[in-house]
């Protein structure tokens, strides 16, 4: 599929490839392509071939230059975009027989265990019960909460990267967005044996299991406060994340902020 | 909300962001995954109306940044946006 894309791109005029060539190539490199690609590429070039307002810088590079290679190759494309439509439209789908063994029903979801009053069942409870600011960095949602203990889900430069490990491809994704899909949530207690004073901050990278459970991968910051996010982190679950319609491993990175002024008043911001 | 361009305006007000960063933010925050030509067909158009601007980058993977129009832009469709929301479901729940 990636020659037929790249093939694909190049029917761009010369303009647009100069301008944006590059940075295309480097965005399909990136991309799993599939068909649907190929036709929306088809599609935008002649929407820019259509559009152009200056028809001579889209046409006169192919004009001037009007020999029998390039008729061959306008042709060709021209050949190979009509195959294409017709193999698409034409094939007709073979019934497929697959005897398998039945599989059995998934057990029942035990409900989350609620031991801890600080425990929310979901997103919206959370957010409904916590008072919640907007800070002054871009749009980062900073939930101070009862006891000094804090969360802010940073903004990550390295959203949707992938990293693969194996046959597991895990993807970045912002703490924000991991919200919609939240269902279990505990927050860290405020290690009060310490004689830290004001804020502390770690930082936690974690990773979402295909079934939802969450994995500390690396934290940062003083003891005992890393301990402390790390095991109610680790006690958070999510309902299964999909991308593209297929179950797939996410990592995150959040801000666990102890704040020992609203610790000791028992006080929320 | 289905206006790429707006999709796009969205993914950079938080910051300035690359073709397939822009691309993954909006599958993650609006549940659509635009095809490559959608994408830079819109980042064409933003480009030329001047909400959006290429900024200076040693990579392949060109990042675009939101500018003061954009951003203008942006606000004014998002509440126009709000105000269809609100009427609808006003109506809604007089139906």
């Amino acid at each position: 599929m990636r020659p037929l894309i790249r093939w694909a791109a190049r029917l761009y005029p010369p303009r647009w490839r100069n301008r944006y060539g590059a940075e295309f190539d480097a965005l399909l490199d990136d991309i799993s392509p599939s068909l649907g690609d190929v036709f929306n590429i088809i599609g935008d070039v002649l929407r820019v071939r259509a559009t152009a307002s200056d028809a001579s810088l889209v046409w006169a590079p192919v004009s001037q230059t009007m020999r029998l290679p390039v008729i061959i190759s306008l042709t060709s494309h021209a050949l190979m975009v009509t195959l294409i439509l017709w193999a698409a439209f034409s094939v007709t789908p073979m019934p497929l027989q697959v005897s398998v063994a039945p599989i059995p029903p998934p057990a029942p979801e035990a409900p989350p265990v609620v031991t801890d009053a600080r425990v929310f069942p979901d997103a919206l409870t959370l957010y409904s019960s916590l008072p919640l600011t907007t800070s002054a960095q871009g749009d980062a949602i900073r939930l101070y909460v009862a006891d000094g203990v804090g969360i802010n889900f940073l903004p990550l430069p390295d959203i949707g990267a992938r990293y693969r490990q194996g046959d597991i491809e895990r993807r970045v994704w912002p703490g924000r967005a991991l919200e919609a899909f939240i269902v279990r949530r505990v927050l860290p207690e405020y290690p009060h044996g310490t004689n830290t004073r004001g804020t502390a901050s770690v930082f936690v990278e974690y990773r979402v299991s295909r079934g939802g459970s969450v994995k500390v991968l690396r934290t940062s910051g003083p003891m005992p406060f890393t301990s402390a996010a790390q095991s109610a982190i680790e006690q958070w679950a999510y309902r299964p994340l999909q991308y593209e319609g297929r179950p797939c491993e996410v990592v995150s990175r959040v801000e666990v902020r102890f704040d020992s002024e609203f610790a000791q008043s028992g006080m929320s911001q | 909300m289905q206006d790429p361009t707006i999709l796009i305006l969205a993914s950079l007000a938080d910051g300035d962001k690359h073709g397939y960063a822009i691309m993954e933010d909006i599958q993650v925050f609006a549940g659509i995954r635009l095809g490559p030509g959608t994408l830079y067909g819109a980042i064409c158009r933003l480009e030329g109306c001047g909400w959006i601007r290429a900024v200076k980058s040693e990579s392949r993977r060109q990042p675009y940044r939101i500018t003061a129009e954009g951003s203008k832009h942006l606000k004014e469709q998002l509440a126009l946006l709000g105000q269809v929301v609100r009427t609808g479901n006003r109506r809604m729940r007089e139906a």
